[in-house]
């Protein structure tokens, strides 16, 4: 009996200090956003609450010593990246598991030659791109070179997605359609896809979170015009304000909304498959 | 002209990658409007087959036909069939309405035809009252109907159905079994229906092939099946049978006779048999009868009962018998009228010889 409540004490204890380490950062971060500016420093005692860096992240505070954080065209930058990133690598996943639902020669050779993307140190890859890059007397850029790695980097994580999707995908409906006289590929727009779109919108999501705060291989690759963690790293390279604290609670709150809204696609999603399966309950009692 | 068949399959073969033989050399020849019925234990073949009419899977060797045109490497969705699958396969994204529609939309039909032929058959399944619904909320036998009315509406010549019955229970399905029966003579469309159940082949099929490891062991009418097994596997698969296996004495004419460790058997002659090789007596249940008989014509053996259990108006008697081997024998409780059936008693049973069968012994040569 006491072995059981100090065990109990002890994953108590644990369990808190996980959640203080895991919300922790944030909530220090967002408390010092709301320093007084632009005397106060990113540490603690809170001089005087204010909104002062958050009007100095829009540009709308009086100018001062501190210069604006240079992210306006980074933060248009990497969601573009992100973007790009996203669509291509989702699609390619897709395409590349719908490939591996058919055993054929070589896939397992093709399996880990697609995983090692995600694999290889971001580093390595990173300062690889630019060997080559200057062997063949390519520029480096963020829309060239770095975007090829973000997709070599994202894709596997699309491609591991959709795999575990068509796992369990029922193929016969797919037959079914076959023969009521549908052509494969109108199958695949009318039957397949909307069957594993909420798997699709969560390779999607995987692909556009990863490229958006990928660091190592874009300091190498992406060239002089920077991305959103390239910038914000060269800021605080020199001196850290709390701009910095609250631009990070702005994107972190952007990043809640983008999954709000996968949450709320996916809900409505697993409504439909609960009702499916509460359908089967009923045949079964 | 000459006789133009509905479905016809020559020689068909399917040797999987592996190198597997699925299905061997399978003649067929099946008529319009025909119910044909594939029954066999599970890997015998017969959703093989069926998915290779259906165009599903690639056939090795061999020739298929569907109303006299060549359809061995016609893709599935350009081969005028419909399948109905064990699952049913109901898109589960659209109405009931959408899966009935589906299958129309890719044809060129108006809409006016498409809603025309789609609640034409929606009337006929009844199932307008889940018409808008998805396939979460409908009961198995309403996918049922939906899976056939999707299949049906797109006017297949043959409609494939593979154990469309497998998921339902065995009241649903009995109701069911009378339903397909009635709607295909109403539409006049063959059916080609794929079953592990005996009971269901024999029911519904107009004609029955039996199957097995990959091989067709009998063709024919369901009492023909039943009745006259033509192979041992079809003996021990199809009906009520008894066996005894012993060695065929005398072959010559129509009736021979067979030496059994339970007594010398007469009976008709199924295939080409030959003196002292190994054979099979079989004896439909349903012929034998029980008691003492002198009769010249009647074959008789004597056994002990070990257990006799009585479910409505069925018995089902084990005997040990004189050998020591153990039979089971299913019969009408009139049959045993009058007789003792407690654990031990002696019991004499007869038949007669024109109902029973000699075949030969395929495993032991």
């Amino acid at each position: 009996m006491d072995k059981v409540v100090s065990l109990r004490w002890f994953l108590g204890i644990f369990t808190a200090a996980f959640v203080l380490f895991l919300y922790g950062p944030f909530i220090v971060m967002g408390i010092l956003s709301f320093q007084q500016g632009p005397e106060g420093g990113p540490q603690f005692p809170i001089i005087e609450w204010s909104t002062y860096w958050y009007q100095h992240v829009f540009g709308l505070a009086p100018p001062s010593r501190i210069a604006p954080l240079p992210i306006g065209e980074a933060l248009i930058r990497s969601l573009t990246l992100a973007f790009a990133t996203m669509v291509v690598s989702t699609v390619m996943g897709v395409l590349t598991a719908q490939a591996f639902r058919q055993p054929f020669r070589g896939s397992g050779v093709v399996f880990y030659s697609v995983i090692l993307g995600m694999i290889v140190p971001g580093v390595l890859l990173g300062l690889g791109m630019v060997l080559l890059a200057n062997q063949v007397g390519i520029d480096r850029n963020w829309w060239s070179t770095a975007f090829v790695l973000h997709v070599v980097y994202t894709y596997p994580f699309a491609f591991l997605v959709m795999l575990a999707i068509f796992n369990r995908f029922d193929e016969s409906v797919e037959e079914a359609s076959l023969s009521l006289g549908v052509s494969p590929a109108k199958t695949f727009r009318k039957v397949t896809f909307p069957i594993i779109f909420p798997g699709v919108l969560s390779a999607m999501l995987f692909a556009f979170t990863l490229s958006y705060d990928e660091f190592p291989r874009t300091l190498f690759t992406g060239g002089s015009d920077v991305t959103m963690p390239i910038a914000i790293y060269g800021t605080f390279a020199v001196e850290i304000h709390p701009n910095l604290f609250a631009f990070g609670v702005l994107s972190t709150l952007f990043s809640f909304s983008l999954l709000a809204v996968y949450g709320i696609l996916l809900t409505l999603s697993i409504r439909r498959q609960n009702q499916r399966a509460s359908g089967l309950q009923e045949d079964i009692t | 002209m000459m006789t133009q068949f509905d479905l016809e399959l020559k020689q068909i073969t399917k040797i999987y990658p592996g190198g597997t033989l699925a299905v061997e050399a399978f003649d067929l020849q099946v008529e319009k409007g025909e119910f044909l019925s594939f029954v066999g234990p599970s890997g015998c073949g017969k959703t093989t087959t069926l998915r290779m009419i259906a165009g599903l899977e690639d056939i090795t060797s061999g020739e298929l036909f569907i109303r006299g045109v060549n359809n061995t490497h016609v893709k599935a969705e350009q081969r005028p069939t419909a399948t109905i699958f064990q699952n049913y396969a109901i898109f589960p994204h659209m109405s009931v309405k959408q899966n009935i529609e589906f299958g129309l939309k890719v044809r060129k039909l108006s809409s006016a035809e498409i809603k025309k032929k789609s609640s034409n058959i929606i009337d006929l399944l009844d199932l307008g009252s889940v018409a808008d619904t998805r396939e979460s909320s409908l009961s198995g036998g309403q996918k049922q109907r939906v899976a056939l009315a999707r299949g049906l509406v797109t006017e297949p010549e043959i409609l494939l159905l593979d154990e469309p019955l497998g998921a339902l229970d065995a009241n649903l399905r009995r109701a069911i079994q009378d339903e397909l029966k009635l709607l295909q003579r109403q539409l006049n469309i063959t059916f080609v229906f794929v079953t592990h159940a005996q009971s269901e082949a024999l029911g519904m099929g107009d004609r029955v092939v039996v199957m097995n490891a990959g091989r067709v062991e009998q063709i024919g009418a369901s009492e023909d099946i039943y009745f006259n097994p033509q192979t041992p596997f079809v003996a021990q698969f199809i009906g009520k049978n008894l066996l005894f296996n012993g060695t065929i004495q005398n072959a010559t004419g129509k009736a021979g006779v067979i030496d059994t460790p339970n007594g010398q058997f007469k009976g008709r002659i199924v295939g080409n048999l030959a003196k002292n090789k190994s054979g099979i007596m079989v004896v439909p249940s349903e012929y034998i009868s029980f008691g003492k008989t002198s009769k010249k014509e009647m074959n008789s053996f004597t056994g002990h009962v070990e257990q006799a259990s009585f479910i409505s108006n069925t018995v089902i008697i084990y005997l040990r018998l004189a050998n020591g081997e153990r039979v089971k024998i299913e019969t009408h409780v009139e049959k045993v009228a009058g007789q003792e059936l407690n654990p031990g008693s002696q019991i004499n049973g007869y038949w007669p010889v024109n109902k029973c069968s000699i075949m030969l012994n395929e495993n032991k040569g």
